[in-house]
């Protein structure tokens, strides 16, 4: 597409998305592959109008107040990446652009504190435990509350577990056969501690020695996407000083959403003077799945107790894993490596179950539209076990299938492939 | 005409603002006008409220789809009106009687979907079929690679839903004079489809599909001529030169053979095995014939890599060149080798990357020039793509097979059609549309009027 970006906003990240616009021949093909335009219709909330509505801010055809609800709707789920054949690199576009916008948003003052809130809590997951269990207590409330107050509290599971931070070494069982560094991740930890756990024991069982590097914080994917670029940059650039990529194998994240976010981290620095350090770092980003199936390609990953039972295991693919980092085959084929396991495919599985990032607090009716249409796609396989490697996924599919009153269990791919190493799956 | 929009159509189907006006204004090859108003309808009834608001207010109506087109035909050339038709997307199945009943939006791939658990499919597949609508469909009479044996669109719809130019709906069959037939095709300029009942088939039993490379262009060409006259009758017959079959490897990874000029993807199929394979062997000998190397697909997956492969190419080519001026000719089959050599010929002439695609077995082409409008001149793409044209009327063949005229062909329709006959057809569009409100600037060139 014809377009002035390149003039409008100089330098690296008016290069990126000059780049992105350049590429789509506006075609119509990631129409189907999205969210909101399968939920609404229109082409304003489709990825192609998305793209028009930025180019036309960006050369100053458009005012940005005039086309934020729309971009505001993107769940950043990548879907239309995944179904363009022109290559049209959108995950980098609409990052780039939330940053460029962010600083020139009129917001209320409640909305920015609101946000800023957000961006505080969630990278902290002392903080963030705390502010569950005051949600935990606040639940009942709910009803009598603001939508905007509702919405996050929704979001709660039943029981928030008490924290348990990951030891900085985890020594291989056995030979060692590998060196890794793990990413923690920051919400993760005080909502599902045992991801972290299960992939302690799942690597070293193999031979795989951890370390969690002192220094690492959040990944800086929920501030990048929310248009905070200035506090992005400070996380990101504090995660390259703690990971030294030239000590590992490889560097591990067992959440799509923070891989896909680490994987970012050259298209975010574009055209600064730590560029190339980020691409030395992103070069060794591996979700935890892709590392294992290495392995299981190999014919060196343990074989797992077979499951006391067959089972049938719906697989759901997280946006930031399938389409943010192309990553579908490894998962399942760790899945399927159990004895008695059957993976099955989830209708619709392509089309994002709504939990990108912040959207279920700041688009609760359409996260939620999307969250029940996701567990009714799962549910209409009649799984055993539901499976997914994200935490954000983790808990919107939870909750909805809770709501549609299934009792069907909701693991991280991890924490089966644990679960069969040990016996008890 | 916005507040009487709003007066006789709920809130969420009328669309005001600039933002969303402005996302009304291309198809997947052009921007036009930005609209002066936008309608999302839901039923036939929301259609009739806008037509008539527009009519009383004098502003013309441009139809749209999903905006996949190929030629301006939903890009307004003038501000007015965009109805879209993307949220009417009722559909139900009949079985009894091998129908489906569409509305307008929805999207082609849904149809065959529907259709499936009851045994049965729908046969037409623009390589747009999981974005196009229905609606889309019959105002281009879309094609696709299965319509060499199985027929376009047109060839299966039973009855359509039209509103016309005053707003009034008509119920359309294809008895006595077949006004659906002249509503399809029309590419919006004679009426507004709302619904349409379709044709459906059960699916043959056996299908299989080939692969063909070759090293020269017409060598191709040559090969789909002696496969159909010695009596094959492919289901699927289409054609990728070797720019887009590299394209497309780039995307899909495929392991496409990149360094041949041309290949052929070829399925035979029916409800007779010994036949299907017969006429497989036949495609087979001629493709050897003519210097082809001949590949079968082994599994359905490998058969499914290979189409999704050619459902890419367009898209795909975009990776080349950020845009493209698109053809889409149509020329007798026994004139395919000279065609594709002329027009390979006047590429390597010219500065620019020409590839050719296309649904070969009906004589159906694809060439497209590639450019980059912020480097590349305008008119002399115009001009390549001018002579292109004239290749394919000098050897009998016309101006489009599947994509319509629209505004980007409109030029050349005076090569194509004589005097006289251009003046008829703008005696049944003054007829159907005496205003001149129906997606103007479309179709028919301007001068000829009167
Ligand atoms: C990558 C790619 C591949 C393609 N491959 C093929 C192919 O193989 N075969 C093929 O035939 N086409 C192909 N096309 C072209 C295009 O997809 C078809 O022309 C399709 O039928 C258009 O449908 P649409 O819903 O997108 O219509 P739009 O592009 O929205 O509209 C097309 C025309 O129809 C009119 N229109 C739309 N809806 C209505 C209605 N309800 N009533 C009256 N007029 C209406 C519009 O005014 C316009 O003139 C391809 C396009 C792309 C981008
Ligand atoms: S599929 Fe890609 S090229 Fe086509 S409109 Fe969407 S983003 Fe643009
Ligand atoms: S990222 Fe997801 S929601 Fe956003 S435009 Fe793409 S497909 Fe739609």
């Amino acid at each position: 597409m014809n377009n002035e970006i390149r003039e409008a906003v100089p330098g690296g990240q008016g290069e990126v998305m000059a780049h992105a616009v350049d590429a789509c021949v506006h075609c119509g093909f990631c129409l189907p592959a999205c969210p909101t335009y399968t939920l609404l219709g229109d082409e304003m909330d489709s990825p192609r109008g998305r793209i028009v509505l930025m180019k036309e801010v960006l050369e100053g055809g458009l005012s940005l107040a005039d086309a934020a609800p729309h971009l505001d709707r993107c769940l950043g789920c990548q879907g239309c990446v995944t179904a363009c054949p022109s290559g049209v690199p959108y995950g980098e576009l609409i990052t780039a652009f939330r940053g460029w916008s962010e600083p020139q948003r009129a917001r209320s003052s409640l909305n920015r504190a609101k946000r800023s809130a957000i961006l505080k809590i969630l990278p902290a997951p002392r903080l963030f435990s705390v502010a569950a269990r005051v949600g935990q207590f606040a639940k009942p409330l709910a009803p009598a509350l603001p939508a905007a107050l509702r919405a996050p509290l929704d979001l709660l599971p039943e029981t928030v577990p008490p924290l348990q931070p990951s030891p900085p070494f985890t020594p291989a069982r056995g030979a060692r056969r590998g060196r890794v560094a793990l990413l923690v991740g920051c919400a993760q930890q005080a909502l599902a501690p045992n991801f972290n756990a299960a992939t302690l024991r799942v690597l070293a069982r193999n031979g795989i020695e951890v370390v969690v590097p002192e220094g690492q914080g959040c990944c800086g994917a929920a501030a990048l996407h929310t248009g905070a670029r200035a506090e992005a940059l400070r996380l990101v650039r504090a995660n390259l000083a703690a990971f030294n990529p030239g000590d590992y194998d490889a560097i591990l994240s067992n959440a799509a959403g923070c891989g896909a976010g680490l994987k970012e981290y050259p298209a975010v620095l574009r055209g600064e003077q730590d560029e190339a350090q980020a691409h030395a770092f992103a070069a060794r980003v591996m979700d935890l799945s892709e590392y294992l199936h290495g392995l299981l390609q190999a014919g060196e990953l343990m074989p797992p107790l077979p499951a006391s039972r067959p089972l049938k295991v719906a697989y759901h693919d997280a946006c930031h894993l399938a389409h943010a980092q192309g990553v579908r085959a490894a998962p399942r084929a760790l899945l399927r490596f159990i004895p008695g396991v059957t993976v099955l495919e989830v209708p619709e599985g392509d089309l994002c179950c709504g939990s990108a990032g912040t959207y279920n607090l700041e688009q609760p009716e359409l996260a939620t539209a999307l969250g029940q249409r996701k567990a009714a796609n799962i549910l209409s396989t009649a799984p055993d076990l539901i499976a997914s490697g994200n935490i954000g996924c983790h808990t919107q599919i939870q909750s909805h299938v809770r709501r549609a009153h299934s009792p069907v269990p909701v693991l991280h791919t991890l924490e089966v492939l644990d679960r069969a190493y040990r016996g008890e799956l | 005409m916005s507040s009487d929009l709003l007066r006789r159509l709920a809130p969420r189907q009328v669309l005001t603002s600039l933002a969303e006006r402005r996302n009304y204004r291309y198809d997947a090859i052009q921007f036009g006008e930005t609209p002066l108003a936008v309608v999302l309808p839901e039923t036939t009834a929301d259609v009739v409220a806008a037509v008539q608001v527009a009519r009383a207010a004098g502003v013309p109506i441009v139809g749209r789809g999903a905006a996949s087109g190929l030629s301006g035909g939903a890009a307004p050339a003038v501000p007015g009106l965009v109805i879209s038709f993307t949220r009417m997307t009722a559909l139900r199945v009949d079985p009894s009687r091998r129908e489906a009943r569409a509305q307008a939006g929805v999207v082609t791939l849904a149809v065959s979907d529907a259709a499936r658990p009851h045994g049965l499919i729908y046969p037409p597949d623009p390589a747009s079929l999981r974005t196009s609508t229905i609606g889309g469909n019959l105002a281009e009479n879309a094609g696709g690679p299965m319509c060499f044996k199985y027929g376009v669109t047109g060839d299966y719809v039973r009855a359509l839903q039209v509103v016309d130019a005053a707003g009034e709906v008509h119920e359309l069959t294809r008895d006595a004079y077949d006004l659906a037939g002249l509503l399809i095709g029309s590419e919006g300029t004679l009426g507004l489809m709302t619904e349409a009942t379709l044709r459906l088939v059960p699916p043959p039993r056996f299908t299989r599909t080939l692969m063909a490379h070759f090293p020269e262009v017409g060598a191709c060409a040559e090969a789909v001529s002696q496969a159909i006259a010695a009596g094959a009758v492919p289901s699927k017959l289409e054609f990728m030169d070797r720019a887009c079959t590299n394209a497309v490897e780039d995307y899909l990874g495929l392991g496409l053979p990149r360094a041949a000029e041309a290949v052929l993807l070829i399925d035979t199929d029916g409800d007779d095995l010994p036949t299907v394979e017969e006429e497989r062997a036949l495609v087979e000998a001629a493709c050897a014939a003519a210097g082809g190397t001949v590949r079968r697909a082994g599994s359905d997956a490998e058969a499914a890599a290979l189409w999704q492969a050619r459902r890419s190419v367009s898209p795909a080519l975009g990776r080349i060149r950020p845009q493209r001026m698109n053809e889409d000719i149509a020329v007798p089959r026994s004139a395919l080798p000279d065609v594709v050599r002329e027009i390979r010929a006047l590429g390597d002439a010219s500065p620019f990357t020409v590839v050719q695609f296309g649904h070969i077995g009906d004589g159906n082409l694809h060439p497209n020039i590639l450019f980059d409008p912020r480097q590349d001149d305008s008119h002399a793409v115009h001009d390549l793509a001018h002579r292109i044209a004239l290749v394919a009327l000098r050897h009998g063949g016309v101006l489009s097979g599947e994509h319509g005229i629209g505004s980007m062909k409109r030029d050349f329709m005076r090569d194509a059609v004589d005097p006289v006959t251009l003046g008829a057809l703008w005696t049944v569009k003054r007829a159907l549309d005496p205003a001149g409100g129906l997606n103007p600037g479309k179709v028919l060139p301007e001068e000829v009027n009167g």
